[in-house]
């Protein structure tokens, strides 16, 4: 074929600019982090969903510091959004895109690890117990099929937050210890356009870990059976939503929306006395509310006057390595090394004082962490966390339990749906929580 | 491109080549000719190439995947599956959640389109005047456009709390209390549809407001001339020669709508109690927080069918005459 000059020269050019766009597309679908360390050698990349900018700097000082060591990877870190997590590392494992490090907690873990990238780190956790003792309620979330899946790096719990000064102009004089004295307090302090208390209720984890927290003090947080089938329809678990539906007459009408952000908003701000949160409360106290340190109180989850025992939701976060080859696996395995090291340890916590909490015995004693500002400030209510931590659990790994499919109830939120089937749709609770028995057998069958 | 050969090209030689070897004879003067509209095809199948390539890449193999992962029974996205048919299709054709969402989202798609038509056209008529103030606007307007999705959540999420929000204290003032906007179900939609509309409608108003533009300005003043008033030259000569741009508005505004997840998922993720549970956020939920990727499949299939339907659908019923 024979084309006019002007018009084969064109030809030419298009053909080359087609080549080119295939060969992109091509090297698109294939390219990715492991390639792109393979072609510099150099770069170990971690994602974690901690997206606050102060927690992103803190630790973006603390990977300067360790690439400053010139390590044989030099490691990057990629914020991720919970949101999205899902979806993206799914999406990054079937592109073999996968990042060296991925951040989780514990049914964050269930569902990873069928995509069958997870590696096991048990010779690593053991050598680190060995070094700096973990605390057996950090790693037995990770444990499974005699191996360890997470390096442990941090825990959360639940407290009891409450502003002293509201609750002493509505004389309350001691912070709630009982279901019974919270109700009271709350409706004391419920007035003048203020409201007691400040509770998630929306479709979402922060309101499935409230609930969860007082379900744990009427003795209803072990809610499987020993061969891992849901039994959430018992008379414990009702009496909880009964509980959590009266406390919500004392919350803001609209909590039926809120998620981790509104209370505090609300709390801080004075328009509610009470919330029910994890420790990321104590830092922006004093800024957001106007109010001095003194008036921030904290407290255990209240529980039953009768029967009720100590409890709140607490789990590690941790740490999962996904590398594609052993030299990286071996690099990430040394960056969390020195992650738990005490002199950088506290500095990794102390991105978020107070909502970190050390699970490590040379951690809770290292300086680096005792010695900051927001822990010295809040030690005692540090203290009163640290003494909460040690009756803790999480629903799906309750009494050393391991639910492979305990992801797929806390995905679809069932605890916070029941609460909105109360207290929006107006169910009574034993029908809710029978419907909650039924969509948790339908989330785990087969 | 048209055929004929241009003065002094190749093909323009060739031809004057062609006459002189072969006279007049008709046959010689059309063969150069041809090949220069094969070559002139080749070049358009070569340019037009890489896109059809990147659209079977980007479009056609997903679509054709998705279909794939509704005859399997894949759980977590990723993870083995083994080919169950369309028993999937049973399972979740046969789920009342499915429908429920679809009628949420039928709802959803009316609310979206009425109310960002109807600012979409107000806008553009005001923009229309003359003036500093709408010459100014037409700049401004496109601001809530221009806001990414995550910040308008948040505005609107903080506009409409109970305790700090504007709108619930100005709600107040006038004897308004406890209106929960996105904690009712049975303002949630209505709020996420106005918030939404809200997000959207500078873009339809930029549009018609381009449209109108091109409306010659003597067929209003003939119009005038006439006796029409403004009712009559809006019906009678906007609307009219509107009706190709509204179509088309129509059609991808439609489209979009329905397929809208961010913004009712970082606001409400689908509740209180299911009530904002549109059909693309019920796949989204299966897909990602119930893991059973091949029901999602299946009912984004599902999804896809009755899009196309509904696509076919306007275009019988919608479709304007000039086109």
């Amino acid at each position: 074929m024979r084309l006019p000059r002007s018009k084969g020269r064109t030809s030419l050019a298009a053909g080359l600019v087609a080549l080119a766009l295939g060969a992109t597309a091509c090297g698109g679908g294939s390219g990715g982090i492991a390639e792109e360390g393979e072609g510099n050698g150099q770069t170990l990349t971690f994602w974690h969903m901690e997206q606050p900018p102060n927690r992103v700097q803190a630790w973006q000082e603390l990977i300067d510091r360790y690439n400053e060591t010139d390590p044989a990877f030099r490691v990057e870190q990629q914020v991720q959004d919970w949101n999205q997590i899902y979806s993206k590392i799914a999406g990054a494992v079937q592109s073999n895109t996968q990042p060296d490090i991925l951040f989780t907690i514990p049914d964050f873990t269930t569902y990873v690890r069928p995509l069958g990238k997870v590696r096991p780190v048990t010779e690593l956790v053991e050598k680190l117990d060995g070094e700096h003792t973990f605390i057996e309620a950090a790693t037995a979330p990770y444990n499974d099929q005699g191996e360890m899946w997470a390096v442990p790096l941090y825990g959360m719990v639940q407290m009891l937050w409450y502003r002293k000064d509201l609750l002493a102009e509505a004389g309350v004089t001691k912070a709630p210890e009982t279901w019974e004295e919270l109700l009271a307090a709350a409706e004391a302090t419920t007035r003048d356009g203020r409201y007691g208390i400040a509770l998630p209720a929306g479709k979402n984890l922060a309101t499935d870990q409230v609930i969860y927290s007082f379900m744990l003090t009427n003795g209803a947080g072990q809610f499987f059976t020993e061969d891992e089938q849901p039994d959430f329809d018992r008379p414990e678990t009702v009496e909880t939503f009964e509980f959590y539906d009266r406390l919500m007459e004392f919350s803001p009408p609209d909590s039926a929306n809120y998620s981790w952000g509104e209370p505090q908003a609300a709390f801080n701000s004075g328009a509610a006395a009470m919330a029910i949160e994890k420790g990321q409360y104590l830092t922006p106290f004093e800024e957001e509310s106007g109010r001095p340190a003194e008036d921030l109180g904290c407290a255990f989850i209240p529980q039953p006057a009768e029967g009720g025992q100590p409890g709140s939701i607490y789990y590690s976060n941790a740490a999962m390595i996904m590398a594609e080859d052993d030299e990286r696996a071996a690099a990430a395995e040394d960056f969390l090394s020195f992650l738990l090291e005490p002199e950088n340890y506290g500095d990794f916590l102390n991105a978020e004082p107070g909502l970190f909490l050390p699970l490590t015995a040379t951690g809770v004693e290292a300086e680096s962490w005792t010695s900051n500002e927001v822990i010295t400030k809040y030690r005692d209510c540090v203290d009163v966390m640290m003494k909460q931590s040690e009756s803790g659990a999480l629903f799906g790994f309750v009494d050393g339990q391991y639910v492979d499919k305990i992801g797929n109830i806390s995905g679809q939120n069932v605890l916070a749906q029941v609460i909105q089937m109360i207290s929006v749709q107006g169910q009574d609770p034993a029908t809710a929580v029978a419907t909650g028995q039924q969509l948790m057998l339908d989330a785990v069958r087969d | 491109m048209s055929s004929a050969s241009v003065p002094g090209t190749e093909g323009d030689l060739r031809t004057r080549r062609g006459r002189r070897a072969k006279g007049s004879d008709d046959v010689a003067v059309q063969r150069p000719a041809r090949r220069q509209d094969r070559g002139e095809k080749v070049l358009g199948i070569v340019l037009v190439a890489p896109l059809v390539l990147l659209m079977v890449l980007v479009i056609g193999f997903p679509l054709l995947n998705t279909v794939i992962l509704s005859l399997q029974d894949q759980e977590v996205v990723g993870t083995p599956s083994s080919f169950v048919g369309i028993d999937t299709y049973r399972e979740v054709l046969g789920d009342s959640a499915l429908w429920q969402a679809m009628r949420r989202s039928v709802v959803w798609l009316l609310g979206n389109l009425v109310v960002q038509t109807v600012l979409a056209f107000a806008t553009a008529l005001l923009l229309t005047r003359v003036g500093r103030w709408s010459r100014a606007a037409r700049t401004w307007v496109l601001l809530p456009w221009v806001i990414p999705t995550v910040a308008v959540a948040v505005i609107w999420q903080w506009l409409t709390n109970s305790s700090y929000g504007i709108v619930a204290k100005i709600l107040g003032l006038v004897g308004v209390d406890g209106v929960q906007f996105f904690a009712d179900p049975q303002w949630a939609m209505p709020t996420l549809i106005v918030m939404n509309s809200w997000h959207w409608f500078p873009l339809g108003a930029v549009i018609v407001y381009g449209a109108m533009q091109t409306i010659p300005e003597e067929v209003y003043e003939a119009a005038k001339v006439d006796g029409a008033n403004a009712w009559h030259r809006f019906w009678r000569i906007t609307m009219p020669l509107l009706q190709p741009v509204l179509f088309a508005l129509g059609l991808v505004g439609t489209l979009w709508s329905f397929n809208i997840v961010d913004s009712i998922y970082l606001v409400t993720r689908g509740g209180p109690a299911g009530a904002t549970t549109t059909a693309p956020v019920l796949i989204y939920d299966t897909a990602f927080k119930a893991f059973r990727a091949s029901e999602a499949a299946a009912m984004s299939v599902a999804a896809i069918v009755l899009l196309g339907v509904l696509a076919w659908l306007y275009i019988r019923l919608a479709k304007p005459e000039e086109i």
